[in-house]
């Protein structure tokens, strides 16, 4: 009986060893990894934007510090005021006219570029050297190439017979041409991705359908394409949300004019927040935008789910 | 069997505690962080009393300087440092300082963002008629007690107005200002034009007009003019200094147009967006878009890279001209600036400002103080050449004696000038006006513009209602 005692406490201990061993520790490791990520998040996503809901309820300035609670006051004078709204279709209208366009720009370049040639790989690093250059040196340069008197574009304009035209002091081609500025800065960034995505789909899928007697295009529409969906939904999701907070080119460019043509929801945020020194109501903005943004990407990745594995 | 149930919960054990873990960790920071004080107001400290340092050399002391970007401002700085490090024997020699500049326009966010979020800024350039929303939020501190009543005297009672709030001094100036209408000589006689020279004469907006169109000229016949008729203000900004004469300038003296506020300090609507006001601001309109004698999309240097024959701005624009072509070779004249109703020019400049952020306010004091002073203010006229708000320096130069070429200056400083709106509520007034006034150069209705930016601003400044009571 004492025998079975003595073996049987041994056993027990050993067992809460193995657990502690297996699971636990693999916890606490996998833990301890996530630790800093979980600390900066915390910092500086989380309680940013705990502190900005906060904000958003006083009356609030960054000089003045804060004020009376005014509760929900700043989200019924956002309901009620044209140019949140008015900044909202303009942030729409630039995410709708630069996303789709990049993305179709950036796949059709992946495609031609995903060879393994050394010109190819030159090409690649020009398209992709914009990237890597600041925002704020290419919307100066931009700025200056799209002066209506002075600039580069409107010279060519001239040497070939076309008139003159002002882009950025024109409230219809201000944005278009905010657009396509950023369009030329950032194709690369999702070219390299889709690229990626390219490298990463086996060859033998495209093998099948040649043997089943596609042709390159019904490969790239049949196969390719719905291979890529992953990439394409990151692609997506990531450049929706970075163009939604668009905020130098515009600052930069424009200052949100002509008539609040390129006034984009950041923009106005910044107004409000460090120029009319209403941090409270630049507060609300913020988080209505974050929820709209949530909803938004929501939408995205469940229409861009795929099945597929490979 | 046993041993596999045990083990399926110890891993849901496991798994619920890294939940838990991170859960409580991330509850832990948001709720230190929300504990923590939120961005509070700078507090309106008093200078920290300096402890009783030990005998020998002074450690170097460093004073950080926000200030716009002028080369002309910054040159004078320096010298002005050298100067002071001399001084006194030597007893400001340990200090030295370090200048950050940034554009016009970026001053003022890069100010207030700076000292809420507590960087130890020690000096900073303020503009005129910021100092009442300086001195109302705290951003610069009260200066009064460390200036004596002579040496109040040493500037013009406008600008010791202008740098006060609620009656204290707050910064020292370091200029005057009015901003009447340089031109070009080879440009006006080329067109057959003589401007008047006497500020009773000046031209109406309708003369001016005339004169700006002639000097207008396409020589290319590309439908871009080589040449410009006008450039409206100094940079390439719209703000209230030059612009907001305008709208000001269609009022009789003492109308609710010309005044451009109401008493109060926080009343927009019926000031702004008068029948009057938008009479001026649709003529605004008009030169840039129907008349096109200066351009929609500003020309950074206009008046100076000789393609402007016209530029209303106050007379620093005669020290960047030496600069650019040799003392006295740019051919320029200069006359009174047009009007509607009233002949206006916004006066006031820039001042010191000694930030509470600062630990060393001993030396920026000194510095301010010299600065400021007779022998500050001859150096700074050197380099920037724009009315002195310094008097003993005003009656030792000869060009603003009567008779002298920037005698004008002074003459409607005193006779036509009436100082930029006086309310904390400036800046925010300044940033929407600039607003709506690029909008309505660009096309936007004037009346439409005018009432809206009224009704906004009243939004924005009804927090200062009752500063002045």
């Amino acid at each position: 009986m004492s025998d079975m005692v003595v073996a049987t406490r041994p056993a027990r201990e050993g067992l809460w060893q193995r657990i502690w061993r297996r699971r636990t520790r693999n916890y606490v490791i996998a833990f301890l990894f996530v630790l800093p990520a979980l600390i900066n998040f915390t910092i500086f996503r989380y309680l940013p934007i705990l502190t900005t809901l906060r904000a958003s309820l006083w009356q609030y300035s960054l000089l003045g510090g804060y004020g009376d609670f005014i509760g929900l006051q700043h989200y019924r004078f956002m309901l009620e005021d044209p140019i949140f709204w008015k900044s909202l279709r303009v942030t729409a209208a630039f995410v709708l006219l630069k996303v789709p366009l990049q993305v179709a720009f950036s796949l059709v370049l992946a495609v031609f570029l995903r060879q393994e040639r050394w010109i190819l790989g030159v090409v690649r690093s020009a398209i992709f050297t914009p990237v890597v250059t600041s925002m704020i040196v290419v919307s100066v340069l931009w700025s200056m190439m799209y002066h209506s008197q002075l600039g580069l574009i409107n010279s060519l304009f001239s040497i070939v017979g076309i008139p003159r035209q002002a882009f950025l002091s024109n409230a219809n081609r201000a944005l278009p041409a905010v657009t396509v500025m950023m369009i030329w800065k950032e194709v690369g960034f999702s070219l390299i991705l889709l690229l990626a995505g390219l490298k990463g789909i086996p060859e033998v899928y495209s093998e099948a359908a040649i043997v089943d007697g596609a042709n390159r295009l019904q490969i790239f529409w049949h196969v390719t394409l719905p291979l890529l969906r992953r990439v394409l939904m990151f692609v997506v999701v990531t450049q929706t949300i970075f163009s939604s907070q668009v905020f130098v080119p515009v600052y930069a460019m424009t200052r949100g004019g002509p008539l609040n043509a390129t006034k984009v929801i950041v923009y106005y945020i910044y107004q409000y927040g460090f120029l009319f020194q209403d941090m409270g109501y630049a507060s609300a903005m913020s988080i209505a935008t974050l929820v709209i943004l949530l909803v938004v990407s929501g939408i995205q990745m469940r229409a861009f789910r795929s099945e597929v594995e490979y | 069997m046993n041993i596999k149930r045990l083990g399926r919960v110890a891993e849901g054990v496991s798994r619920r505690w890294f939940t838990w873990l991170s859960l409580v960790l991330v509850l832990a920071l948001v709720v230190v962080g929300c504990a923590a004080p939120a961005l509070a107001p700078p507090a309106e400290k008093a200078p920290a009393e300096k402890e009783e340092a030990p005998a020998g050399p002074p450690e170097k002391v460093t004073l950080r300087f926000l200030a716009i970007q002028d080369d002309a401002q910054l040159n004078a700085w320096k010298e002005i440092l050298q100067e002071f490090q001399q001084i006194e024997d030597g007893k400001w020699s340990y200090v030295d300082i370090q200048f950050e500049s940034v554009p016009f326009r970026e001053l003022f966010p890069k100010i207030e963002a700076s000292v809420a979020a507590g960087l130890p800024w020690d000096l900073l350039e303020a503009d005129g008629p910021d100092m009442k929303h300086y001195g109302f939020n705290r951003v610069i501190l009260p200066l009064g007690e460390y200036f004596t009543e002579d040496e109040l005297k040493q500037w013009f009672p406008q600008s010791i107005e202008e740098g006060s709030f609620r009656g204290e001094l707050y910064g020292p100036p370091m200029m005057q200002s009015c901003s009447l209408m340089m031109y070009n000589t080879e440009m006006t006689e080329a067109a057959g034009i003589s401007p008047p020279q006497a500020l009773a004469d000046s031209w109406t907006m309708d003369e001016a007009l005339e004169a700006w169109q002639k000097t207008t000229v396409d020589q290319d016949g590309d439908g871009v003019p080589d040449q410009w008729g006008l450039r409206w203000g100094q940079g390439t900004w719209v703000g209230d200094y030059e612009h907001g004469i305008f709208h000001r300038s269609n009022g009789e003296k003492g109308s609710p147009t010309y005044e451009g506020m109401g008493e109060d300090g926080v009343s927009f609507v019926g000031y702004l967006d008068t029948p009057e006001s938008i009479e001026a601001m649709q003529f605004y309109q008009d030169i840039h878009q129907e008349y096109a004698v200066t351009p929609i999309e500003p020309i950074p240097n206009i008046f100076e890279s000789e393609q402007a024959a016209f530029m209303v701005t106050p007379d620093n624009r005669i020290g960047e001209l030496n600069r650019l072509y040799g003392e006295g070779e740019f051919s320029w004249g200069v006359t009174g600036i047009p009007y509607f109703v009233t002949p206006v020019c916004q006066t006031g400049s820039w001042h010191y400002g000694i930030s509470p952020n600062t630990e060393h306010f001993e030396e920026a004091l000194a510095y301010v103080k010299f600065a400021s002073s007779d022998a500050g203010a001859r150096i700074w006229y050197k380099h920037v050449r724009q009315l002195p708000a310094n008097v003993a320096l005003f009656n030792e130069l000869p060009e603003y004696q009567e008779g002298g070429r920037q005698h004008i200056w002074f003459e409607a400083m005193n006779e036509i000038g009436v100082p930029r709106i006086q309310t904390p509520c400036y800046t925010e007034y300044q940033q929407m006006f600039a607003e709506a006034a690029l909008n309505i150069q660009q096309g936007a209705d004037p009346a439409d513009e005018l009432s809206a930016t009224a009704r906004r601003i009243e939004g924005l400044c009804a927090k200062y209602a009752g500063w002045n009571e």
